[in-house]
């Protein structure tokens, strides 16, 4: 047991070195420069709205490259591997072919969770310091008004601002992007090349953004039948309904997120993930090599 | 008679192709049985069915048909890949780790301990000859580098039984040279050495018994004496004698309806020439 925790651990440990190798992490240098040119592009309109929109751009810039690099990164492991016959020597060690899988996933995570600090730290930090000149320019502004509206206004900027919701939907960010990890090693078991687990994962990426939307419609325009639903589910078993995980809308519109529905949304990503990865291992562990 | 070390057992392997009506038969009722300690050399043309035999060995490879045991043990289960180290042909490994690197990884692997793994790999790069690339990243390794740390890596758990293939390929001769000696001596230790190559002379030297793979099927085995012996022929290379003695020798062998088939200055070959204007390249 403890053994096979250290294998994970040390095929974990050894795909992260070999991502973080392949210098992945500069592709956080262009995240930088997003966030960076646009929020200085942003229209001041007011100061809660012009927070709001920083925000919203930097959380959509999080997402979008936690999700890119969850799944290009991980695409190409098992590949290179075999390429390599890297997995020759591998599996010729008392190595089973799920501590593979599970290394290689948590390798994964390692990368996606460390590029997550990097571009929250950053994010983070642009956000706090538009926060504070914004509620000093905001309090200088309002000195003649009546106190309430005051109380009001600095509310709506901490709600724009850094606060809970914020790191709630940055670790969903996280779940995201390791669903989609998950569900790239899950083709790619199967796959005969990278091409194809990337081009079949940017479809498994639209269709898990666009099926909330379809869903409403089909359930609402039409008077469903049995069929339809069903085939509403079984899109839904295999195309993880990713829309569900990007909270940053309704933040930016200043609901709060109850930890329950958080608790919820991170069980949903954590069965997603489970699922995936003992499919993967199913037929990782029937392939010949 | 004691359990062998592997014994494959009317193994048959058949790889479906997808889009071909006609299945690739890689190996046909495969016997081999290799006793412990024994050094066994598995010969072939290409695509004769070698690398499928030992990945089906390693379990790397399900074989259609037939079973391998690994001292009567199972080799499905992992424990027994504990007792073998496998060097995998064209041997490559993660490009972005050093050769330390790389054997500390497969150290991990195969259970070792920390501080274990640490004098194990300082000892191996030492017996490979790659002390000096120990941290370089072996995306600036040579061909025969590569396969050097690929030995390394299969040694690293000291493992009973080594399972090479084409130990000495795109190594130069002093590699394979001291890749020879390093088989000779694993010997000595008792560890049973299954391995495949093209390269006839190496496997004379170092094999205690052969068998010939041709489309699959095991065409010839036995013991390198038996096989290679000319029943009716003696070979001697004398030192220090005179022509008129040798004559004299070869008048006798006629008076008894025997036959000189040969007679000659013996010559130094091409390898033990190479080695020997080329030892003193490392120091
Ligand atoms: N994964 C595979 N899929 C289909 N056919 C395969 C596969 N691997 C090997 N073969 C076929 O099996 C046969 C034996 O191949 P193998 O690699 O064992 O030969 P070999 O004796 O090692 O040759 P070489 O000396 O070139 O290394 C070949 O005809 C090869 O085409
Ligand atoms: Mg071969």
């Amino acid at each position: 047991m403890s053994s096979s925790l250290g294998r994970i651990g040390a095929i974990a440990r050894t795909t992260f070195i070999e991502l973080a190798r392949l210098r992945v992490f500069y592709v956080l240098i262009l995240f930088a420069l997003v966030l960076i040119i646009s929020s200085s592009f942003i229209a001041r309109i007011s100061f809660q709205q012009e927070l709001q929109v920083t925000r919203d751009i930097a959380l959509g810039a999080i997402n979008f490259f936690l999700s890119m690099l969850a799944i290009v990164a991980t695409a190409q492991l098992l590949p290179r591997d075999l390429e390599d016959r890297v997995i020759y020597s591998v599996l010729a060690k008392p190595v089973r072919r799920f501590e593979y899988m599970m290394g290689k996933f948590f390798g994964v995570l390692g990368l996606l969770t460390i590029s997550l600090i990097a571009m929250s730290v950053l994010c983070l930090a642009v956000i706090h310091l538009r926060e504070g000149s914004a509620v000093r320019e905001t309090m200088q502004q309002m000195t003649q008004s009546p106190p309430e509206e005051l109380e009001r206004a600095l509310t709506g900027l901490h709600q724009a601002g850094v606060n809970q919701d914020l790191a709630f939907a940055l670790l969903l960010t996280l779940m995201k992007a390791a669903v989609l990890a998950s569900a790239t090693l899950c083709i790619s078991s199967f796959a005969t090349s990278n091409i194809f687990t990337i081009s079949a994962m940017a479809m498994v990426y639209l269709v898990g953004h666009l099926e909330t939307i379809a869903r409403d419609y089909w359930l609402h325009q039409h008077s469903a039948g049995w069929l339809i639903r069903a085939f509403l589910a079984l899109v839904l078993l295999f195309f993880p309904d990713l829309q569900a995980f990007n909270l940053s809308d309704q933040i930016i519109a200043g609901a709060s997120l109850s930890s329950l529905a958080l608790t919820k949304l991170l069980g949903l990503g954590a069965v997603y993930i489970v699922g995936y990865l003992v499919i993967a291992i199913a037929i990782f562990t029937q392939r010949e090599l | 008679m004691t359990e062998p070390a592997i014994r494959v057992s009317d193994v048959t392997k058949i790889f479906p192709t997808p889009f071909r009506r006609r299945r690739i038969v890689a190996l046909q009722h495969l016997n081999l049985e290799i006793a412990p300690g024994e050094i066994y050399g598995l010969l072939g043309p290409n695509g004769s069915g070698k690398s499928t035999t030992l990945k089906i060995i390693l379990g790397l490879i399900q074989p259609t048909r037939g079973s391998v045991r690994v001292f009567g043990r199972d080799n499905s289960t992992v424990a027994v890949r504990r007792d073998i180290g496998f060097l995998p042909e064209n041997a490559y490994f993660h490009k972005f780790l050093t050769g330390t690197e790389t054997l500390r990884f497969h150290a991990r692997l195969s259970g070792l301990g920390s501080r274990e793994s640490k004098s194990r790999i300082a000892e191996l790069l030492e017996t490979v000859g790659l002390t000096r690339a120990a941290d370089a990243r072996l995306s600036t390794y040579s061909k025969g580098m590569l396969q050097r740390i690929g030995l390394a890596q299969a040694l690293i758990h000291r493992p009973k039984i080594l399972v090479l293939d084409e130990p000495t390929a795109a190594v130069d001769p002093a590699g394979s040279r001291d890749i020879q000696n390093l088989i000779a001596s694993s010997k000595k230790t008792g560890t049973t050495i299954l391995l495949s190559s093209h390269l006839l002379t190496q496997v004379q030297e170092v094999c205690d018994r052969i068998g010939i793979l041709h489309r699959g099927k095991l065409i010839r085995e036995g013991r390198l004496e038996d096989l290679l012996a000319i029943e009716n022929q003696t070979e001697f290379i004398v030192e220090n004698t005179t022509p008129e003695f040798l004559d004299q020798l070869e008048r006798q062998i006629a008076s008894v309806n025997g036959r000189v088939v040969l007679r000659r200055k013996p010559q130094t070959s091409l390898e033990q020439l190479f080695l020997k204007v080329t030892e003193t390249r490392d120091e």
